[in-house]
C-alpha cells in the first residue's frame, strides 16, 4: 500500500510546474472557502455576542410609556418571591462640559443610571478600573475621545461631575460614537450609579425600566404583570435577544456562501483539469497495467489516491492560510460596519468543515476522470486511436441548449440565475470562436504568425479552453452582479428613505411635546410643518416558529406622516381603522413567516394580543423591521398612550443640518436626539459604500483563481503539443515566435472570458433590475468603474498565466519531443 | 560546402557520459545526395541533428555555406534553419491542426515572407508530389504516404541548399518509399539541392551519390556510387 502511494507521489509531481500550479489552485480555493466559512460563524458570534450581552441574565423588564414611572409603580416586581435579581435603571439626557469647542449637539450624552453595576442583568465588558457603583463607567470610544483615564474626573452642565471608574468594551448598551464628525447626530452614552443620577436631575425615585431575572415560575409573574399594568403607564416586556432593528447583515451571510461556491467551483476544475489530462497521457500505461491484470478498480484507485494526495497537501496548506485570510476579512468586514466591536475568530469548526470539503472536492471533481481511467479499453488504446476529435454534433448540442436556457432571462425566479449561468457556459465555445475570429487579425497585428496560429491552435481543445474562459466568465459576471447591486443600491434606498421617512428632521424628547414647544417649532423659518410620531418600543412579539422578537409599532393614519410605500394606502388606512390591526414591514413579515390575514402574537402594554396582518409594505424605518398601526388603535386598544418624536418638514432650500444646533439649544432640557433624513441616509448606505471595497478585493481575487485555471490549461495544452511545437522549433519558429502563440492563446482565453463576464454580468443584472424583490431598489445601471477593472485585472492576470505556459513551451527540447512524436 | 571537423558529441545523463560522436572529419559538396547508414544507436540521427542546428556539439566545427554553426546563438542557428535547411522526419511530424497548404507554407510563415508569388509555389509544389487539390484538408487526415508527401514540400518550400532527412521511408512499404525517394532524387537533380538522408533499407540508399557507413560513433567506411566498391557493397547487402 506504502508502495501505491509512493508511485502516485511520482506521478503527481512528475511535471512540477503543473503540479504547483494545480496544487496553488486547490490551496487558494480551499483557503477562500475556509476564509469565508470562518466570517460567517464569526460575524455570527459577534452579533450573537452582543445580543447576548445586551440580555444578560435579564428575563422580563417592566418599561413605561412616559420617560418615567416612579419606583413604587412596581413594588410588585420588587418583593416577588419569583425575582431572583433585579436592576433598576433611568435614563437622562445631558452634555459633557469640555474645554474645547464642540457644539451642544456634539457633546450630548445619555447617562444611564444603575443601581447596581456589576449586577448579573447587565453584562459589562470592562477593561480598565472596576464596577465600583461610585463612579462613571464609559465605554473605550468616549474614553479615547476625551482621553479620560480612570480616575479622572468628567463633567456636565448643569448637573455635577464625578470620577470615571471604569472603562468597557463597545457594548449596545453604551453604543457610542468614536469621532466627533459621527458625535454631530449620536449621542455618547455612559453609565452613572442610580442614586448620584437621582440626585443631579431631582427625579429622586424615579424610573425608566426595571430588569429583572426569575426563577422557574416566570411565565405566570410575566401574565399577572400584564393584568396588573394593564390600565397604567407601565406595561411588561419579556428581555428579547433581537438586534435586526439595528443590523440588517442577512445579506452578507448570502456574499460569503456565493464567494466560497466560486472558488469551490473555480478550484474543482482545476482538478478536474489536471487529473483528466493525465488520464488522457497515461491511457497506454493504463492499458498496459491492465493486459498485465491489473483490475478497472485498481487502476482507478491509482488515480483516486494521487487526488487524494492532491487533496491532503491543498487541504494542509490551505485551511491555516484561510485562517488567517479569515481574520484579515474579518478585520475588513467590521471596519466597514463602523462598529468599534471585538471579534473571537471562531475557527475550529469552519477549519475542521473545510478540511472535510478540501479533502472531497477534489476527489468529487476528479469522479469522472477516475472512472474513466478504469474503463481505458486495453485494445484500442493500444492501437492508439487518435480519439481527442471533438464531435462536431456536440458542439450543436451543447450551444442549442445553451440558447434555450438563456429563455430563463424573461423568467422571474431565482433559479434564473443560475440558467442563465450554465447558459453562458454553455455557449462559450461558440463565444471562443467568435471571439477568437473577431481578434484574429489584431492578434496576428501584434504577434505577426504566432498570432494567428494562436486562433487556430485554441480550437484543438475547444473543450477545455472554452470551459477556463467560462470559469473565469462565470467569476467575473457574479462579482459584477455584487458590485452592481451595491452600487445602486445607496441611490435606491435614498429614495425610500426620503419616501418613508415621513419627514426631513425626526427630533425626539425625553417628554411629551407641548403646545408651545409646537408652536415654537412651527414658528422657525425653515419648518413648514410638525407632525408629531408616536413610535411604540420596544415591543415583542412571536414569529410562526415560536421564537420571541422585538422591533417598534409606528402610529399611522390618513393625516399623518407617510412612513411606508404602497400602492393602495389609502384603503390600508381604511382597513387599519377599522379593527385593531397590523401592517409589517418587508423584513419583518419574512421573519414572522406567516401569510397575509393570519394573525401575530404581540406583547402589548395591555397584554399579550393577536393581532390580524393586513398586508406587507416597503419601508426603510428600520430597513423594514417594523409594524404599522392605526394612531386610534394604538393609544386605546394597544395601550401606547405617548408619544415622543415629532416630524418636522422644511422648506425648500433648508436642511435638517442648519437647524439641528438651534434646536439643541432650544430644547435642551429634554431634547433627547435629532436625526436629520440625511444622517439616516448615510448611516445607511456608508457600510454599503464600504463593501464596494471588498468587492473590488473579491473580484481581482476570484480572477486571480480563474487565472490559475486559465495558466493550469494552458500549460496543459503546452504539454499535450510538444511534439508540435518541437516540430515547429525544428522548422524555424524562433522561441519567442513560441512564447507569442502561448501568450496569445492565453490572451485569447482571458479576453473571452472578460467579455463573456462582461455580457453575462449585464444579462444577470438587468434580470435582477426587473425581479419583483430587488426592482425597486436596483436600477439597470453598469457598474463601469468595476467593469474596467474586471478587464485589466482579466487580461492582464491572464497574460500572466500564459507567460508561465509560454515558457515551458519555449523550453522544450526539440530533440527529445521529436522522438516522442 | 558542408565541412564537418573532429565532430564530438556527448550526452551527459546525471552521472553518466554517453560519447555518441566521437570526433571525424566529413565534407560534402554542393548538390550531392549522401546517404548515412549503420546500426541502431551508432549516432546517425545525432550527426542529422548537429546538421541541422537542432543541437550543439560537443567539440569540434560544422561550417555549412561558409557560416559556423558552433558560433551561432540559438536564436541565430533558428534563423539559419529556417533559410537554409528543410527537415524531414520518419514520422512525418506534420503539424496537425493546420491544413495541407498551412503545413506546407509553415517555414514561410515563421518567416514572415509568405506573398502571393510565394503561394503559387505553394501550388506547384502540392502539384509536383502529387496532392493536388488536397491543399486544404487537414494535415492529419491524410495516408502515411501522402503525409510525407506534404513534409517533402514543406521541407522545400523556402528553397534550402540543404534537405536532411531522417529515414523518410522507415514507415512506409516498398511500392509508397519507392515514390518518396523518386520524389527526392528528382529535386536533388532539378534543384542542385545538397541531401543527407538517414537510412536503414539499402535500397534507398541505392538513390544516393555516396554512402557513409556509421559505427560507433565514427566513419567507418565511405563508398561513392562512382568508385567500385559501390556495386559490390549493395549487391553484398542485397545478397
Ligand atoms: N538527448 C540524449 N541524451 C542521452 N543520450 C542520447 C540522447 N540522444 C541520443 N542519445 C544516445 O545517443 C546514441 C545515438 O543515438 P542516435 O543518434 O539517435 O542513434 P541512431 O539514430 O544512429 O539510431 C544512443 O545510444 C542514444 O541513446
Ligand atoms: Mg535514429
Amino acid at each position: 500500500m506504502l508502495n501505491m502511494w509512493r508511485i502516485s507521489w511520482r506521478n503527481i509531481t512528475q511535471n512540477k510546474k503543473r503540479f504547483f500550479i494545480s496544487l496553488l489552485g486547490i490551496i487558494l480555493g480551499i483557503a477562500f472557502v475556509t476564509s469565508m466559512l470562518i466570517a460567517d460563524k464569526t460575524t455570527n458570534d459577534v452579533f450573537d455576542y452582543y445580543e447576548e450581552m445586551y440580555v444578560a441574565n435579564a428575563d422580563y423588564w417592566v418599561l413605561s410609556d412616559e420617560h418615567t414611572y416612579s419606583e413604587d409603580v412596581v413594588s410588585s416586581v420588587l418583593t416577588s418571591p419569583i425575582v431572583t435579581e433585579t436592576m433598576l435603571a433611568l435614563d437622562k439626557q445631558a452634555f459633557f462640559e469640555l474645554e474645547g469647542d464642540q457644539s451642544l449637539n456634539q457633546r450630548s450624552v445619555r447617562i444611564t443610571g444603575v443601581n447596581d453595576q456589576s449586577s448579573s442583568l447587565l453584562k459589562l465588558p470592562v477593561i480598565e478600573g472596576s464596577l465600583d457603583n461610585e463612579g462613571l463607567v464609559i465605554p473605550k470610544a468616549v474614553a479615547n475621545l476625551l482621553n479620560k483615564k480612570v480616575g479622572d474626573t468628567i463633567r456636565f452642565t448643569d448637573l455635577g461631575e464625578a470620577k470615571v471608574s471604569a472603562i468597557v468594551e463597545y457594548t449596545q448598551l453604551l453604543a457610542s460614537p468614536s469621532n466627533w464628525e459621527r458625535a454631530e447626530s449620536t449621542s455618547f452614552r455612559i453609565m452613572a450609579p442610580l442614586e448620584l443620577l437621582q440626585e443631579w436631575t431631582g427625579m429622586e425615585d424615579k424610573l425608566s425600566y426595571v430588569r429583572f431575572q426569575t426563577t422557574e415560575e416566570g411565565e405566570k409573574l410575566f401574565q399577572s404583570l400584564q393584568e396588573e399594568f394593564r390600565n397604567s403607564n407601565v406595561y411588561v416586556q419579556p428581555v428579547v435577544a433581537d438586534d435586526r432593528q439595528s443590523n440588517d447583515i442577512g445579506g452578507l451571510y448570502t456574499f460569503f456562501y456565493l464567494i466560497a461556491g466560486l472558488s469551490m467551483f473555480i478550484s474543482g476544475f482545476i482538478v478536474f483539469n489536471m487529473i483528466y489530462t493525465s488520464v488522457m497521457e497515461r491511457k497506454k500505461e493504463f492499458a498496459i497495467m491492465k493486459s498485465f491484470g491489473y483490475l478497472q478498480s485498481s487502476v482507478s484507485r491509482l488515480i483516486l489516491i494521487e487526488v487524494l494526495l492532491l487533496g491532503l497537501i491543498g487541504t494542509a496548506v490551505g485551511v491555516p492560510m484561510g485562517i488567517w485570510l479569515g481574520d484579515m476579512f474579518m478585520q475588513t468586514l467590521l471596519s466597514v460596519f463602523e462598529f468599534d466591536m471585538v471579534y473571537t475568530l471562531n475557527w475550529k469548526i469552519p477549519a475542521l468543515i473545510a478540511v472535510v470539503v478540501g479533502i472531497l472536492f477534489p476527489v468529487v471533481s476528479s469522479l469522472f476522470p477516475i472512472y474513466n481511467a478504469g474503463k481505458t479499453s486495453v485494445l484500442l488504446t493500444l492501437k492508439m486511436a487518435n480519439q481527442t476529435q471533438s464531435s462536431r454534433s456536440l458542439y450543436i448540442v451543447r450551444a442549442v441548449l445553451g440558447v434555450g436556457l438563456l429563455a430563463f432571462v424573461f423568467i422571474n425566479h431565482p433559479i434564473s440565475y443560475l440558467a442563465i449561468l450554465v447558459s453562458i457556459i454553455l455557449l462559450f465555445p461558440l463565444l471562443l470562436l467568435g471571439v477568437s475570429r473577431i481578434f484574429k487579425p489584431i492578434l496576428k497585428l501584434i504577434f505577426g504568425y504566432s498570432g494567428s496560429l494562436a486562433t487556430q491552435t485554441l480550437t484543438k481543445q475547444l473543450n477545455r479552453n472554452a470551459n477556463t474562459a467560462a470559469i473565469l466568465a462565470v467569476g467575473i459576471a457574479v462579482i459584477l452582479l455584487l458590485s452592481a447591486v451595491i452600487e445602486s443600491a445607496p441611490e435606491g434606498y435614498e429614495n425610500e428613505i426620503r419616501n418613508t421617512y415621513g419627514g426631513d428632521l425626526r427630533v425626539s424628547s425625553e417628554s411629551p411635546w407641548s403646545n408651545q414647544d409646537i408652536e415654537k417649532l412651527l414658528s422657525y423659518d425653515a419648518v413648514v410643518n410638525v407632525d408629531s410620531l408616536t413610535e411604540a418600543t420596544p415591543i415583542t412579539w412571536v414569529n410562526t416558529n415560536g421564537e420571541k422578537r422585538q422591533f417598534s409599532i409606528f402610529a399611522v393614519d390618513e393625516e399623518g406622516p407617510t412612513l411606508f410605500e404602497s400602492s393602495n394606502k389609502d384603503n390600508l388606512y381604511y382597513e387599519l381603522a377599522k379593527e385593531p390591526s397590523v401592517i409589517l414591514g418587508e423584513r419583518a413579515f419574512d421573519e414572522w413567516g406567516g401569510n397575509i390575514g393570519e394573525y401575530i402574537y404581540i406583547n402589548t402594554p395591555s397584554g399579550k394580543q393577536q393581532l390580524e396582518v393586513l398586508d406587507v409594505v416597503k419601508t426603510s424605518n428600520y430597513s423594514g423591521y417594523v409594524a404599522f398601526m392605526d394612531e386610534n388603535h394604538l393609544n386605546n386598544k394597544f395601550g401606547w398612550a405617548n408619544n415622543f418624536d415629532v416630524l418636522l418638514t422644511l422648506k425648500d432650500g433648508y436642511t435638517g443640518e442648519q437647524l439641528r444646533n438651534e434646536l439643541w439649544l432650544d430644547f435642551s432640557t429634554h431634547l433627547s436626539k435629532v436625526e436629520t433624513v440625511e444622517d439616516e441616509i448615510k448611516s445607511t448606505t456608508s457600510a454599503l459604500i464600504g463593501m464596494n471595497e471588498l468587492i473590488l478585493i473579491m473580484l481581482v481575487l476570484i480572477i486571480g483563481l480563474a487565472s490559475i485555471g486559465t495558466a493550469n490549461t494552458l500549460l496543459m495544452n503546452t504539454l499535450e503539443r510538444t511534439t508540435e511545437i518541437g516540430t515547429m522549433r525544428a522548422l524555424g519558429f524562433t522561441k519567442q515566435q513560441v512564447k507569442k502563440m502561448i501568450i496569445g492563446e492565453g490572451l485569447l482565453i482571458g479576453l473571452s472570458g472578460v467579455i463573456g463576464g462582461i455580457i453575462s454580468g449585464v444579462v444577470l443584472l438587468y434580470t435582477t433590475s426587473q425581479s419583483e424583490l430587488l426592482g425597486g431598489v436596483i436600477s439597470f445601471q453598469l457598474p463601469l468603474g468595476n467593469i474596467i477593472l474586471a478587464l485589466i485585472a482579466g487580461v492582464s492576470l491572464s497574460l500572466l498565466a500564459s507567460w508561465i505556459s509560454s515558457t515551458t513551451a519555449s523550453k522544450i527540447n526539440i530533440i527529445s519531443s521529436l522522438k516522442e512524436g | 560546402m558542408i565541412k564537418v571537423r573532429n565532430l564530438k558529441k556527448e550526452f551527459i545523463q546525471g552521472q553518466e557520459r554517453t560519447q555518441v560522436l566521437k570526433g571525424f572529419d566529413l565534407n560534402i559538396e554542393e548538390g550531392e545526395f549522401v546517404a548515412v547508414m549503420g546500426p541502431s544507436g551508432s549516432g546517425k540521427s545525432t550527426l542529422l541533428q548537429l546538421l541541422g542546428g537542432l543541437d550543439v556539439p560537443t567539440e569540434g566545427d560544422i561550417v555549412i555555406n561558409q557560416s559556423n554553426l558552433s558560433n551561432m546563438t540559438e536564436k541565430e542557428r533558428t534563423i539559419f534553419r529556417r533559410k537554409y535547411i528543410g527537415f524531414i522526419f520518419q514520422n512525418y511530424q506534420l503539424l496537425p491542426t493546420l491544413s495541407v497548404e498551412e503545413n506546407i507554407a509553415f517555414p514561410l510563415h515563421a518567416d514572415g515572407s509568405l506573398t502571393k508569388k510565394k503561394n503559387q509555389i505553394i501550388i506547384e509544389l502540392l502539384d509536383s508530389v502529387g496532392l493536388k487539390g488536397l491543399g486544404r484538408k487537414r494535415a492529419n487526415l491524410l495516408s502515411g504516404g501522402q503525409q510525407q508527401r506534404v513534409a517533402i514540400a514543406r521541407a522545400l518550400v523556402n528553397n534550402p541548399s540543404v534537405l536532411l532527412a531522417d529515414e523518410p521511408t522507415g514507415n512506409l512499404d516498398r511500392g509508397k518509399a519507392e515514390e518518396i525517394l523518386g520524389l527526392i532524387s528528382r529535386f536533388n537533380r532539378e534543384n542542385n539541392q545538397t541531401i543527407i538522408m538517414v537510412t536503414h533499407d539499402i535500397f534507398a540508399a541505392g538513390f544516393a551519390d555516396r554512402i557513409i557507413l556509421f559505427k560507433d560513433g565514427v566513419i567507418d567506411q565511405v563508398i561513392s556510387r562512382k568508385g567500385d566498391d559501390y556495386a559490390k557493397y549493395v549487391a553484398n547487402f542485397m545478397a
